[in-house]
């Protein structure tokens, strides 16, 4: 695709030139050399390789908060993801987190020959079928676990989620040669990879005969819903895991038991200004009984980016988003930051991980996924 | 049909395992020609993107060459290879690589007929595994 | 214009690369097509000229490369030869003689890693041409790096004051340099002044050590800091800083004349430390009559005063008032550029050995013990005696006592077969009495030792060999009556035998020092799994650390006689003098460096590094950013792999330039 392609595209030609996007832009506001609007300028006036070779192309954090704004509806976030695919063609990457492992792994389990160990980790209390209608993605989860050197919580989460199929009355059927579904790779520009991992799932997933998809990881739930389409067929419902459980508490209720904390809800930007869900989180967490919500004072629309997208350009600025962003949720007097994603949470937690005698401001606090939540709150405390 | 080749890189430390190799080189000790040698200062200098880079480039088996533990120029770079080694191979293992394909193995200075057999066995444990699935020429 | 413009957009295709392929003669051009390779590397990416020539290290080899640097404006260089560990310095050198940083050369190694271990002459270049189109990859990322130096403290602190301590000091202290000495015992000495006859030539030991003692308390370029410890080191090379802890003497040396008179007036008594437990020294006491300095020590566990609050007799005895119950330690600051640790050993406790009676018998002793009863400053003026104040008629000295030995030394102590020589040696002249070596195999390897070893033997000792079993009190025969008995298989004749005798001495190992691993952890050095120090490199660097600037010297780095330990010590003293004479410190320039744009602060760098180089601190930037001392990074590359952002990268050793290498070599 040409940068000319792009801008066709992305709407881009519609820009003001009004540096509205710049001054919503989080990364902007601790990093003053980058500018969404001069991002958009260079491609305007055909300045390819300051596009390209700029370092900063891969520190937007695609998190819409400033298309969400745009008088042009520019679609900012995927100028950059195509842009993106531009600089790879040059031989420009972004700066790897965590060694670039997730990238590798992704790289790696593209490979038609890879036949993966990926549930070693499902326990006898937990329940799943070949032959259920409905599906659960699991996502890289269990890749994560043995990534950080902190205990990222995905894991965990992943197995709540099955607590609550199960305790729903659903066995579902989870795939032992499930790929990445390719979202890191698509939004840092290997489209390639991302055509591929999306091959794979389509066809497993096909075989496999199911009519639903449930996710608990916002980042899957988007590229399934919104990504796919444009490379292969999935014919299923697809659903994230907090529609589900709003869904089932609107129906017959589930029997919580009470649950003594005071919790804020951070929306990850996929579910959030991606896909529009906001209230259903919202609505389970308020159907445990005991529970106090305080919202932060950035929430829903206007919720602020957990600070890192896609293992990438994790920096100085990068921290200092989660820093704010944690400090938020503290301000809230809340004891627990609640989050619906696996990524929000492991970057949270990550931001916490300070060995240094200089630590910078306190920033602890409980980080929690929704589902573990609510799995705490359906009785065994199998995941307490 | 000719018999499979297996291709290994083997990051080596500057002190211990690549002097060793040239113990074994000036001794005249041959060993197959299937490895690759790289020097870094510190098998703890070794990076899991370095590893993982390798197994995409298409080595069939990546080695990594330390001090014996306790004799490290830098205290305890080979610990530290040593737990990036077991972390990362709990990665592979979920993506269903065989353990063998990533090698820990410390090799004195002293020990190049060590080095030497180290790459023999490698060489024939590889090629009983076959080639790596993620070899280049298998990726369409 | 918004962003930062990555450094590779703005000199991309820039390299202009010569690469050098060198025959070595026949090495490498009797297995390689060097001109194969030479032609296949001019086609590889920036590659300006390709050569190939019989010897790249011979001058007109180096000239090669310093003329087509100028004539043909080369900014990249590689030669494929033989090992980098061999090489890479003069190659380096002609780079920088023709005005090239010598950070952009790079080497292939095609002899040892290839032509000397592979025989099939089209396997053999295939390999030689991946190897070189490694080395052109990674040197396309190679960055000029700047060489810095700085100044060298020409003050040196010596740790330890035994006889390498001692040597080490006098050796730097005599070309006028200033030394401090640091130890931790009431007075120098060590355990050479224990001894009494040091083996082979019988010299007594104390008479040998006592002059050169002197010379320490005397110098005027060594500041002696006696019952003394170092709690701190930082810095680095050329330029430490040293905490000392002087612990209070409750003696004001200063005012002390060592007159003696408060420990004759002490009424309180403690086991002597200088007689191993053999006698009893006072509570204010000099651990012996010749100590350097000649300033007594208040013990506080066997003083009434500090136990009970009453006494204080030293005090009222003292004519000059030095006695001062109010002393604190003192910490002092030191400046150094180099260290030599001379910590000495500990002496094997065979109480761990129970089948051989130590602590259980009265005339079982250690061959430390042995020393003192011998010396004639010993609690026996010299006079060989037992326990009950008999003299031995029968004495068994038990050889490889925790030496050689899996369960406590695998190694050898080195040292136990001449001093249990020498103990039979000095029972026979001074007691008649009879003697038996129970040895595994003598080893008598220095100058005159074999000579002694054969002397001992005509002296009527009885050599049985064999590792002794047991020594019992247990009688089984008349003879055997108020003897110990001593069970061992006598290797030679096959039989188990049982030998009486009245006193055994046990030749007990040398071993690390108990608190070897906190002053390794102090001085950021390694230490063998045996638990002594760790030399550079066992043969040719036999006195250096990983730690520039810290230097190993005697039993601390290992157990060796007193001659190899002398040895030792010279060479210490000669490498810092080297040091001192060079006047500055040239810094490792492949180091740790810190993006901190990418840093997000989390210290885990911090954590990990084992010399203390990467610091978190608030800088410039209002969030908590790592930062490098240059100067104490050794370039290891720990932080790099630990850093979750990739901020951290080593210089010349950067991912870019190591994953070039990686695609390269997996190309076929």
């Amino acid at each position: 695709m040409s940068l000319e392609d792009i801008i066709q595209e992305t709407k881009t030609f519609y820009c003001l030139d009004c540096g509205k996007c710049t001054g919503l832009c989080p990364v902007s506001r601790y990093n003053p050399a980058y500018s969404p609007r001069v991002m958009l300028e260079n491609a305007l006036f055909g300045f390819q390789d300051d596009l390209t070779y700029n370092h900063d192309l891969f520190s937007c954090l695609t998190c819409y908060a400033c298309s969400s704004k745009c008088p042009g509806d520019v679609d900012y976030p995927l100028f950059i993801q195509k842009a993106r695919a531009l600089a790879l063609d040059a031989g420009q990457h972004g700066d790897c987190a965590h060694s670039g492992t997730v990238q590798s792994l992704a790289r790696l389990m593209s490979n038609p020959g890879v036949s993966q160990n990926r549930l070693e980790w499902l326990s006898d209390g937990l329940r799943i079928s070949t032959q259920s209608d409905t599906m659960f993605f699991v996502g890289c989860a269990p890749y994560f676990e043995h990534i950080f050197d902190f205990d990222s919580g995905a894991i965990d989460a992943v197995k709540a989620s099955l607590k609550i199929l199960n305790h729903c009355g659903i066995e579902p059927v989870v795939l032992p040669n499930e790929r990445c579904c390719g979202h890191d790779m698509l939004w840092t520009g290997d489209v390639e990879t991302f055509r591929r991992l999306a091959e794979h799932n389509a066809a497993i997933i096909k075989e496999a005969g199911v009519k639903k998809i449930i996710f608990s990881c916002p980042e899957g739930y988007r590229t399934f819903k919104e990504d796919y389409p444009k490379y292969v067929d999935i014919d299923c419902e697809l659903q994230h895991i907090s529609e589900f459980l709003a869904d089932r508490i609107a129906e017959n209720g589930l029997d919580f038991s009470e649950v003594k904390r005071k919790v804020t809800y951070h929306d990850p930007c996929r579910l959030g200004r991606h896909l529009g869900i906001y209230e259903q989180p919202r609505k389970v967490i308020a159907a445990l009984p005991g529970i106090e919500l305080v919202e932060m004072e950035h929430n829903k629309e206007e919720s602020l980016c957990c600070g890192t997208s896609a293992f990438v350009n994790c920096d100085s600025c990068s921290k200092q988003i989660r820093v704010d962003r944690l400090l938020e949720a503290k301000a809230t007097g809340a004891d627990t930051l609640i989050t619906s994603c696996p990524k929000c949470q492991i970057h949270f937690r990550c931001a916490m991980t300070n060995k240094g005698e200089e630590k910078g401001p306190d920033v602890e606090i409980e980080v929690m996924d929704l589902v573990n939540l609510v799995a705490n709150a359906l009785g065994d405390g199998h995941n307490e | 049909m000719s018999e499979f080749e297996p291709s290994i890189l083997c990051f080596a430390c500057n002190w211990c395992s690549y002097a060793a190799a040239d113990i074994a080189g000036t001794s005249r000790i041959h060993y197959p020609p299937n490895v690759r040698l790289l020097r870094v200062m510190c098998s703890g200098m070794v990076d899991a993107e370095y590893v993982m880079k390798a197994l995409e480039a298409g080595f069939d088996g990546v080695m990594v060459a330390g001090c014996h533990i306790g004799d490290c120029h830098y205290i305890s770079g080979n610990i530290k290879a040593q737990e990036m080694v077991t972390r990362l191979k709990k990665l592979l293992h979920i993506l269903g690589l065989e353990d063998e394909r990533l090698m820990l193995k410390w090799i004195a200075t002293s020990e190049g007929p060590i080095f030497a057999e180290t790459i023999k066995e490698y060489v024939e444990q590889l090629k009983k595994l076959g080639p790596s699935p993620f070899r280049k020429e298998l990726v369409t | 214009m918004g962003g930062n413009i990555t450094a590779e957009a703005l000199d991309r295709d820039e390299r202009r690369i010569g690469v050098y392929i060198c025959h070595c003669g026949l090495n490498i051009a009797d297995t390689v097509d060097v001109e194969a390779v030479a032609n296949y590397a001019g086609t590889l990416n920036s590659v300006a000229v390709a050569r190939d020539y019989r010897f790249m290290c011979s001058d007109p080899g180096q000239d090669l490369i310093k003329n087509d640097i100028k004539e043909l404006n080369l900014n990249r260089v590689v030669v494929a030869s033989c090992s980098p560990r061999m090489h890479e310095p003069t190659f380096r050198k002609a780079c920088e003689a023709a005005s090239l940083n010598p950070y952009l050369f790079e080497m292939a190694n095609i002899r040892e890693d290839c032509s000397w271990v592979h025989d099939d002459r089209e396997v053999a270049t295939q390999k030689a041409k991946a190897l070189v189109r490694a080395a052109v990859a990674r040197v396309y990322y190679n960055d000029p790096l700047e060489i810095k130096e700085i100044p060298f403290n020409p003050d040196t602190l010596v740790v330890g004051g035994g006889i390498a301590g001692i040597q080490a000091a006098l050796e730097i202290a005599d070309s006028e340099h200033k030394v401090y000495l640091v130890e931790r015992d009431p007075s120098i000495g060590g355990h050479m002044i224990q001894l009494d006859k040091t083996f082979p030539t019988l010299d007594c030991s104390q008479c040998i050590l006592t002059p050169k003692m002197a010379a320490v308390g005397a110098h005027p370029y060594i500041e002696l800091l006696s019952y003394s410890e170092v709690e701190e080191v930082s810095g680095f090379v050329g330029a430490f800083k040293v905490k000392v802890r002087k612990k209070a003497r409750y003696v004001d040396e200063d005012k002390c004349t060592g007159c003696g008179l408060c420990q004759e007036k002490c009424p309180w008594t403690a086991d002597s430390e200088y007689d191993v437990g053999l006698s009893k020294r006072k509570a204010i006491y000099t651990p012996f009559a010749q100590a350097i300095p000649n300033v007594p020590v208040i013990d506080r566990d066997s003083c009434a005063y500090f136990l009970k609050g009453k006494c204080r007799a030293c005090e009222k005895f003292c004519e000059t008032g030095a006695i001062d119950f109010e002393q604190v330690d003192q910490f002092i600051e030191l400046e150094v550029g180099a260290i030599i640790l001379a910590t000495g050993y500990d002496a094997f406790d065979p109480s761990t050995i129970s089948q051989y009676g130590y602590g259980i018998y009265d005339n079982v002793i250690t061959g430390l013990q042995f020393e003192r009863l011998s010396a004639a400053t010993g609690p026996t003026g010299g006079e060989i005696r037992l326990k009950d104040g008999r003299k031995p008629e029968s004495v068994a000295i038990i050889h490889c006592v925790g030496s050689r030995d899996q369960n406590y030394h695998e190694y050898c102590s080195r040292v136990c077969c001449m001093y249990g020589l020498k103990v039979a040696h000095i029972v026979k002249d001074k007691t008649n009495a009879d003697v038996y070596e129970m040895y595994i195999d003598m080893r008598c390897f220095g100058e005159g030792y074999e000579e002694f070893y054969k002397r001992v033997s005509e002296e009527g000792v009885n050599f049985i060999r064999g590792k002794v079993a047991k020594v019992t009190d247990k009688a089984v025969s008349e003879e055997e009556e108020g003897k110990l008995v001593v069970i061992c298989e006598d290797t030679l004749l096959g039989s188990i035998i049982r030998v009486p005798v009245d006193m055994v001495v046990l030749c007990i190992a040398l071993e690390a020092r108990s608190d070897a691993e906190e002053v390794a952890r102090k001085f950021i050095i390694s230490r063998r799994a045996d638990g002594f120090f760790l030399e550079r490199h066992v043969k040719l660097d036999p006195v250096a650390t990983p730690s520039d600037g810290v230097l190993i010297a005697g039993c601390c780095q290992g157990p060796k006689d007193i001659p190899d330990t002398v040895v030792q010590a010279s060479a210490a003293a000669a490498r810092v003098l080297a040091m001192i004479s060079k006047g500055r410190v040239t810094l490792e320039a492949s180091v740790s460096h810190v993006n901190e744009d990418l840093c997000i602060g989390c210290g885990r760098c911090e954590e990990l590094c084992e010399f203390h180089a990467p610091k978190v601190g608030i800088y410039e930037k209002p969030m908590p950013v790592s930062r490098v001392n240059e100067a104490l990074c050794k370039g290891c590359g720990a932080c790099a792999v630990a850093c979750p952002t990739g901020a951290i990268s080593i210089k010349h050793f950067k991912p870019e330039q190591i994953l070039a290498m990686v695609d390269a070599l997996a190309e076929t």
